[in-house]
């Protein structure tokens, strides 16, 4: 047995204008899960605190807390992987969302970034009247698998920086949700839902990559770029800045060797954007006094040619 | 949890191995330190002069693909990176060196599909057989981060100091591609990175921990919602700033750009940081001597020869 002591955040929204901690000690063997040892504490010493729990498995998605600043599974971290200096245990809210009470927070944004999607096959006929079933391959269903094992935890959305500062974003995990349905064969609203989640903000992902620490190894970052590939293939909302950036870096890349910065910039703004283009000059203007502009034009790589002739090869999409 | 990629495995003694002569080194700059951030560029081969190492640059080299061609196709940025690999094995080197995280990282995830998978070594050997050339599989992509520390080492380094900071707190920035995910990276913990606190330390400066040196300063979505981007600067500079940070030092000039650029921008809602940020090898340079006057520190928007005149480090 050991000494387990957690400090743990205390708030009541109706009741307190600021939070504060409490430090909790209880005796557990070192191996217990920070959950299990939140659940003793709330058994045997202050039944007022307040998380979410239902599995103690990594199954349902409830847990999902902020240890020693570490947003994880409270059911899926042992005591003994995360003591800090102090030799305590910290436990607080997720961040990106309001706190509630404790450990229990706000999950309305997240919930409604869901719903959003319409998270439920929409086959083309599925007015039609048949009595057959609708087959999926393996290897189509092999894309699913693993987005399918998203327990909606919500793990990725608080470590998100874009969601830090842009609550419109949709956020990783529905984005990963969206592909589940966009690449499944039974599905018939593709483009809609391309179409969709380019409007909440598809191409603000920053590829930080921070949502890679998904318990469930969606790896939420992967399946948003299948998306972006999706759209780009079938050509959904092409006038956005985001395919737009991502043809003309491909553009340049073919022609030049390198990513010519000035006509990445013209291409993604639009050449004829003279808003958008004043927009972003006065920091153009504030490198351009230090002698810090990108050239006009990139010289072409030695042997462009090759570059040029990889980019063939694949039938990688330019414009 | 850190894991290591085979081709990493063998650091150590190679590094070794190779101390008797003159290091020499397959050098990837990359596009930005060729276009906006030339200062990177030159810093870079003072500071190898400085080093005692030979920094061959791969000037065929395409550019890595960023997080972008990747939207593109999903192969691309792989045959791509194996052109730039079979570029380094023609000239009878295995390593090749970057100085931008983000080539770091993506360059990595190329080349680990490339040695893990027969398929897509195979794929892009076909294509790179229509000019002549193969990729045998022989590169490992590191960056002059991890460099200094495996190769040159701390205490070396140390000792080569001749103009130490002066206890100069120094916020380190990594950004995100030189440590995420660590399935691609895994040199050191993302979660605790500690290499640039190393190096800030070896230099004589110390370094300043904040929660926002492993979060990203949103480079990528510039051009796509700048006002968010600049949240994302502001937010971290904040950060940095509170903890007493006077200037800030980042491996990757994306970051740079960034960093020195918005900072600006996102004082409105996050104050004025007006934090200084310097570019990996320009510090280590200075502190190794190389003349401030040729490390083009007049280049940045935030002039960091303001705090340096302060602390007295030049005059
Ligand atoms: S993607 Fe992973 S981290 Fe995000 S909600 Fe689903 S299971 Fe949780
Ligand atoms: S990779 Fe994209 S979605 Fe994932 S955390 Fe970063 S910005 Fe958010
Ligand atoms: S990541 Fe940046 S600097 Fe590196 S090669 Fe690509 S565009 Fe260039
Ligand atoms: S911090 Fe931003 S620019 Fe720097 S590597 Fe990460 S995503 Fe790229
Ligand atoms: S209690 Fe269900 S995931 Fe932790």
């Amino acid at each position: 047995m050991a000494e387990i002591k957690l400090d743990v955040f205390r708030y009541d929204e109706g009741v307190d204008a600021v939070p504060h901690r409490d430090l909790v000690t209880v005796d557990l063997p070192e191996t217990t899960t920070v959950l299990d040892a939140l659940e003793a504490a709330k058994a045997q010493v202050d039944g007022s605190i307040s998380f979410r729990r239902s599995c103690r498995s990594a199954i349902c998605g409830s847990c999902a807390m902020n240890i020693n600043g570490v947003t994880a599974l409270a059911c899926k971290t042992p005591c003994n992987t995360v003591t800090n200096e102090n030799g305590a245990i910290s436990v607080d809210p997720m961040p990106n969302f309001q706190p509630m009470k404790d450990l229990v927070v706000h999950m309305d944004p997240f919930w409604d970034k869901y719903t959003r999607l319409k998270p439920y096959l929409q086959p083309a006929d599925r007015d039609a009247d048949h009595d057959r079933e609708r087959r999926v391959s393996p290897e189509d269903m092999k894309k699913l698998v693993a987005v399918a094992n998203c327990i909606m935890c919500a793990t990725c959305y608080a470590l998100c920086p874009v969601v830090s500062v842009d609550p419109a974003f949709a956020g990783p995990a529905a984005i990963a949700y969206a592909y589940r349905f966009i690449e499944d064969v039974r599905d018939g609203r593709r483009d809609q839902r391309i179409a969709q989640i380019s409007e909440d903000y598809l191409w603000l992902c920053a590829h930080c990559y921070a949502c890679s620490y998904c318990p469930k190894h969606v790896d939420p970052h992967d399946r948003i770029v299948d998306v972006k590939r999706a759209a780009i293939k079938d050509r959904v909302m092409m006038n956005e800045r985001g395919p737009r950036h991502a043809l003309v870096v491909s553009k340049t890349i073919k022609q030049t060797g390198m990513l010519a910065e000035t006509e990445v910039i013209l291409g993604t703004v639009g050449r004829f954007n003279i808003v958008g283009l004043l927009k972003t000059a006065p920091l153009g203007l504030r490198m351009a006094a230090k002698g810090k502009m990108p050239p006009p034009f990139v010289k072409p790589i030695p042997k462009v040619d090759e570059v040029r002739t990889i980019f063939e090869s694949l039938e990688v999409p330019v414009s | 949890m850190t894991t290591l990629l085979p081709e990493d495995r063998a650091v150590d003694s190679h590094a070794r191995s190779k101390s008797a002569e003159m290091r020499k080194y397959g050098f990837f700059p990359g596009c930005v330190a060729k276009e906006s951030c030339k200062e990177l560029f030159n810093s870079t081969m003072l500071l190898a002069d400085a080093l005692g190492i030979e920094l061959v640059e791969l000037t065929a080299a395409s550019c890595c693909g960023a997080s972008v061609v990747n939207d593109t196709n999903r192969d691309i940025a792989r045959v791509l990176n194996a052109r730039t690999y079979a570029q380094a094995e023609a000239l009878g080197l295995d390593d090749v060196i970057t100085i931008c995280s983000t080539c770091t990282g993506h360059m990595r995830a190329a080349n680990k599909e490339l040695l893990e998978s027969p398929e897509h070594l195979g794929q892009a050997n076909a294509i790179l057989g229509k000019f002549g050339t193969a990729y045998n599989g022989t590169v490992r992509v590191r960056h002059l981060l991890w460099l200094l520390i495996d190769d040159i080492g701390l205490d070396n380094l140390r000792k080569m100091v001749v103009r130490p900071l002066n206890g100069l707190k120094v916020a380190p920035f990594y950004g995100c591609h030189i440590i995420r995910p660590e399935s691609v990276n895994g040199w050191e913990s993302a979660r605790n990175p500690h290499s640039l606190e190393d190096v800030i330390a070896a230099l004589g400066g110390e370094p300043v921990d904040y929660a926002g040196k492993t979060r990203c300063c949103g480079f990528h979505i510039q051009l796509e919602k700048e006002d968010v981007a600049a949240n994302m600067v502001g937010q971290n500079m904040r950060m940095a700033k509170d903890h007493g940070a006077e200037a800030v030092i980042t491996p990757c000039p994306l970051c740079h750009l960034a960093l020195d650029g918005y900072q600006q921008d996102a004082a409105a809602r996050w104050g004025r940081t007006d934090l200084p940020t310097f570019h990996l090898p320009q510090l280590v340079a200075f502190a190794l001597g190389v003349p401030t006057d040729r490390l083009g520190l007049n280049k940045h928007l935030i002039d960091p020869r303001t705090i340096m005149v302060e602390r007295e480090l030049i005059s």
